[in-house]
């Protein structure tokens, strides 16, 4: 049974311009308590954060303890 | 393998990070510190609260949350006067988080700054570590004109619990505004004197219901016969907020004859009131308000039909 | 990362702590304290510093027992009778004497709770003649505080790892095996003792709302807790008692009565009248909840908008701050004010979580299951209505008694082949080339979990849930198919929900009565003192499958009148009082 592709939207956004992963934060991905975020590698060849799994509880560790305020947590679309 | 534990990392390398040419390099290693809880990371994250940067410093005043102590509370000081809001405002957040009778030593000389800000927070701060030595401040801050200085001066004397300060206090819950008034009510609670009890009978005519309310209640701990009366008349207040509080402290105080009075408030359609006097008509169990409970001994709330079983029990107990 | 990765290891430990949530943490630093010499792990599926329930804060301890304000006895009654007299005192009464002096420990880790303008504890009145709710003002620090203590105590931590087995050998507890859910790594932890604080089973049903992640409780808390000790042999009791609360519609969270009920909040059909008097918590109040539901007289709604202005502001910057925080956007994304609307509520999904309820592992006064050396604290073990101050001291009562335990003890011999069984299990659907993802397997489990075991409860409803479980089982365990070690770590709790959906059928038919309100009511059944005034417990079965047996409820320490027994019974509120 092959897998399908269908889209999802995700409720966490990040915004890379502040986003500090670079220098080796990790701070939203650690206190994630679902494990959804990831550090991926920008076009420019920076780093940032990322929602990589629609598995969020809307709990908000990652907006409360990021640093430089990079993180916003909405709530999942099928709930708001 | 995958690392298992989390590590103890020393703290000079650590530190080490404070030193990188990045704000966010910096940031990660205020991070690092903090995380350590090791009080050796305490003169760094100090450092760090004059970084050139404002997002170290504001992550210094954050991470200082975790410690304790003069040296943090000094730091945080410094960083109450910072130029950028944001890092005041994480610095007198942790202020508040002190914990050690000894970090008031940094706060006791701050305590007549001229920095509303800063007085605010230094009041907040040493609140909680009761230093004797902030009395005298702190009821000199009561004539300073901005109410939330007001409102902290009174929290730090009502802490306290120094008769000497009765007079200042007794000034403050006739202040100009509601809130300095209704702290100041609440904080006569240590006191049993005439000179505590009169000012909270006078503030059971306030004009605002939050002050009538902290007075109804705190007459409980500092209120005498003399009360009685004005309490009773409390009982028809606007505010079923005030009334329920008065009918607390009727019962606290064990004034049976109020009880009559209470009785009929028990079959208004106020959830919160109906159960509280039940509970203080078990705890004053006059027999005569045994009609009163009776009609409610299998009413439909669970709290009040078990405050007026527990009543009735109280009540036959005392008849036998 | 994500990527899987072979490998194995194996390490010691005096005692091994598995969850690092609430109850988890303290009894890491009771068992340092008490055995400074032991080594002690604290492992846990996410990241101890932001992991459980408790993981954005809390709002207040909702079952303080503080001298003055309530006393031992009074709430021990209290809990009895809220639970129908099913529940043994004992624990429940050494709670009440001893959290207490938990209290003043949290206090002195810097957690704040409310005082008054003196620095007293300032008990707001509840429920009861006993006063048992204490705020915490500054309640979005409490997990902070815990790591600052970790860190300080030097406990060893481990985060990332999940527990999927327990190891057992010679009557008694020898260890765990564990998964790394970014590499699938295996980590096989000897040990003398094991406390188990993995909370609730919180991803049972499904929400309402059909997002898989939209609980009522953290939604990594997802039963690997029951299952574990289902499989180790332990004993679980009253499962048949689920979890259901009343919560703000699709947000899914607490309303909350706790905050707004002393406030003069309440809950309100839709012409905005009370229908039900007390706001506690109850099988009977969700009972009363749902036939308002029922009954056409929905939606159901939290009523604030009669309060005074300054009464809603002080509600709001409660709920908007701690606990759950997104509770404010959500409600300003849908324009609702406190004010002018009322909150439209409605019934969660089930779980099993004694935090709220009364069902999970066995355990006695000392924290202990009915496995020697293993023990369980917090919301999977059964202390009912335990909440947050419960699962903080029973972790601290978990952690002393083990502290002692291992003293004397040596690690029990295990079977090796027990390891390799568990390896090949947890590696299955990684070894195949495509089949049923992980939330699939999930998603189907939990919708059958809605349609037939959710209350009112009827039999061939139950009987056909176990048929479809079953189908669902086969497929799990012959085509679940996942494609890193994220969704690895999804198809171990994807076998763990299948097992507590099992346990829930099997212990909902096992119980031939109605008990505790909706929470257990089987519609061919009325309450049944004279056959089930009594635990029921479930173990796995020679035949490995659950098995039920009855269990007698220990004699009370503390004696119920015979007219306190109704104290939760007959809710609704009489047509006079609803002016209708
Ligand atoms: C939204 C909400 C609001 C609440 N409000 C209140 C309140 O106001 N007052 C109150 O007193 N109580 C409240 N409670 C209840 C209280 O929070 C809980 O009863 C208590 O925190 C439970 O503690 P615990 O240790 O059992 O579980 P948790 O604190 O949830 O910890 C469980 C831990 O186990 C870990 N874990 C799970 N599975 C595994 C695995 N397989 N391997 C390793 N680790 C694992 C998790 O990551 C987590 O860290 C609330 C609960 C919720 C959900
Ligand atoms: S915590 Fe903030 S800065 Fe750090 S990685 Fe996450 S988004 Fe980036
Ligand atoms: S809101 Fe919670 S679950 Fe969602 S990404 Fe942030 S920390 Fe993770």
């Amino acid at each position: 049974m092959p897998l399908a592709q269908t889209a999802t939207t995700v409720p966490v956004v990040v915004n890379d311009d502040l986003c500090i992963a670079d220098k080796g934060c990790t701070v939203c991905v650690d206190v994630c308590p679902l494990d959804v975020l990831r550090i991926a590698e920008t076009a420019e060849g920076s780093k940032t954060a990322y929602m990589k799994y629609d598995e969020c509880w809307y709990c908000m560790p990652c907006e409360a303890d990021c640093p430089t305020g990079a993180v916003t947590v909405n709530l999942p679309y099928l709930l708001k | 393998m995958t690392v298992l534990f989390e590590d103890f990392n020393d703290i000079d390398d650590l530190a080490a990070g404070l030193n990188d040419p990045t704000p966010s390099g910096r940031i990660m290693a205020v991070i690092e510190l903090a995380d350590s809880a090791d009080p050796a990371a305490i003169p760094y994250l100090a450092g760090a609260i004059s970084d050139a940067d404002a997002g170290v410093r504001k992550q210094a005043a954050l991470a200082l949350t975790d410690f304790d102590g003069p040296d943090t509370a000094a730091a945080l000081v410094v960083a109450l006067a910072d130029s950028v809001q944001e890092v005041r405002d994480a610095a007198a957040v942790s202020l508040t988080e002190l914990k050690e009778p000894a970090a008031g030593d940094a706060l006791l000389p701050h305590l007549g700054s001229a920095d509303e800000f800063t007085l605010v927070a230094c009041l907040a701060g040493i609140k909680e570590l009761r230093r004797p030595e902030a009395m005298e401040p702190a009821i000199a801050a009561l004539e300073h004109p901005s109410p939330t200085v007001r409102m902290q001066a009174v929290g730090v004397i009502g802490w306290l619990q120094d008769p000497a300060a009765l007079s200042a206090l007794q000034k403050a819950a006739a202040d100009v505004d509601v809130q300095v008034r209704r702290v100041a009510l609440t904080a006569l609670g240590f006191s049993r004197t005439e000179a505590a009890e009169s000012a909270l009978i006078a503030a059971l005519s306030d004009p605002h219901w939050h002050p009538r309310e902290a007075a109804a209640e705190t007459l409980a701990k500092s209120g005498g016969a003399a009360c009685v009366s004005h309490l009773r008349r409390a009982l028809d207040d606007d505010y079923w907020q005030v009334r329920l509080k008065a009918v607390r402290s009727l019962g606290k105080l064990g004034a049976r004859e109020a009880a009559m009075q209470i009785g009929p408030l028990i079959s208004l359609d106020i959830p919160n009131l109906r159960k509280e006097c039940a509970a203080v008509l078990g705890e004053l169990a006059v027999p005569e308000t045994r009609s009163f409970l009776a009609a409610f001994e299998h009413d439909s709330d669970p709290d009040v039909r078990k405050n007026v079983r527990w009543a009735l029990a109280r009540i036959d107990a005392a008849a036998a | 990362m994500d990527e899987i990765r072979d490998g194995i290891d194996q390490i010691d430990c005096d005692i091994l702590i598995i969850g690092g949530g609430t109850a988890g943490p303290m009894a890491a630093l009771k068992a340092k304290k008490k055995n400074p010499k032991a080594n002690i792990i604290l492992l846990d599926k996410a990241n101890v510093k932001r992991s459980g329930a408790i993981c954005m804060g809390m709002d207040g301890l909702n079952n303080s027992v503080i001298p003055g304000y309530a006393t031992p006895e009074q709430y021990t009654k209290e809990i009895t009778v809220a639970n129908d007299g099913i529940c043994d005192q004992a624990a429940v009464y050494r709670y009440a004497q001893e959290c207490y002096g938990i209290i003043q420990e949290l206090d002195s880790f810097g957690i704040r709770f409310q005082k008054d303008q003196n620095g007293e504890y300032d008990v707001k009145k509840v429920h009861h003649i006993g006063t048992y709710v204490l705020p915490m003002p500054n309640g979005d620090t409490v997990k902070k505080a815990l790591y600052r203590q970790l860190r300080k105590a030097r406990i060893n931590i481990i985060n990332r790892y999940m527990a999927t087995r327990l190891l057992t050998g010679e009557g008694r507890v020898a260890g765990a095996i564990c998964v790394n859910t970014r590499s699938a790594e295996f980590l096989v932890v000897r040990a003398k003792a094991v406390i188990m604080g993995l909370g609730a089973a919180g991803r049972l049903g499904l929400p309402t709302s059909g997002y898989l992640y939209g609980t009522y409780e953290n939604a990594s808390n997802s039963g690997e807790g029951y299952a574990m000790a289902y499989h180790a042999g332990a004993g679980l009791a009253n499962l048949e008692c689920y979890q259901i609360n009343p919560l703000i519609k699709d947000y899914n969270g607490p309303a909350c009565a706790y905050v707004a009920g002393p406030m003069g909040g309440y809950t309100a059909n839709a012409r905005g009248e009370r229908f039900i008097e007390c706001d506690y918590w109850s099988g009977q109040m969700m009972q009363e909840f749902f036939d308002e539901l029922q009954g056409g007289k929905g939606p159901v709604y939290l009523k604030l908008n009669h309060l005074a202005e300054e009464t809603v502001a002080e509600i709001e910057r409660v709920l908007h701050i701690v606990e759950r925080p997104t509770r404010g956007h959500f409600h300003r994304g849908r324009g609702t004010d406190y004010r002018k609307q009322m909150i439209e509520m409605h019934i969660s999904e089930i779980g099993f979580c004694s935090g709220h309820s009364a069902s999970g592992v066995f355990v006695d006064e000392h924290a202990r299951t009915t496995i020697p050396g293993l023990y369980a604290a917090g919301d999977m073990a059964n202390v009912p209505h335990n909440y947050m101050l419960g699962a903080f001291t029973h972790g601290a009562f978990a952690g002393e008694d083990a502290a002692d335990y291992v003293a004397e003890m040596d690690f029990a011999a295990f079977d090796q082949a027990d390891i390799e069984a568990e390896r090949t299990r947890v590696l299955a659907p990684t070894k195949r080339e495509d089949g049923i993802p992980p939330n699939q397997i999930e998603y189907k489990t939990r919708r059958l979990v809605n349609d037939y075991l959710q209350p009112p409860k009827v039999t061939a409803k139950m009987h056909l849930a176990q048929k479809r479980f079953a189908e669902v089982r086969e497929d799990m365990e012959n085509a679940m198919y996942v494609r890193d070690a994220h969704e690895l770590m999804r198809a171990l709790e994807a076998s763990s929900i299948l097992d507590c959906a099992d346990m829930a059928a099997a212990a909902s038919l096992y119980r031939t009565e109605s008990r505790w309100g909706l929470y257990h009511n089987r519609v061919e059944y009325e309450r049944d003192d004279e056959n089930w005034f009594c635990h029921t417990i479930l173990t796995k079965g020679d035949d490995g499958m659950p098995a039920s047996r009855k269990q007698d409820v220990k004699p009370y320490v503390v004696d119920i009148a015979e007219d306190e027994k109704d104290a939760y019974a007959k809710q609704r509120v009489k047509p006079s009082v609803a002016a209708e």
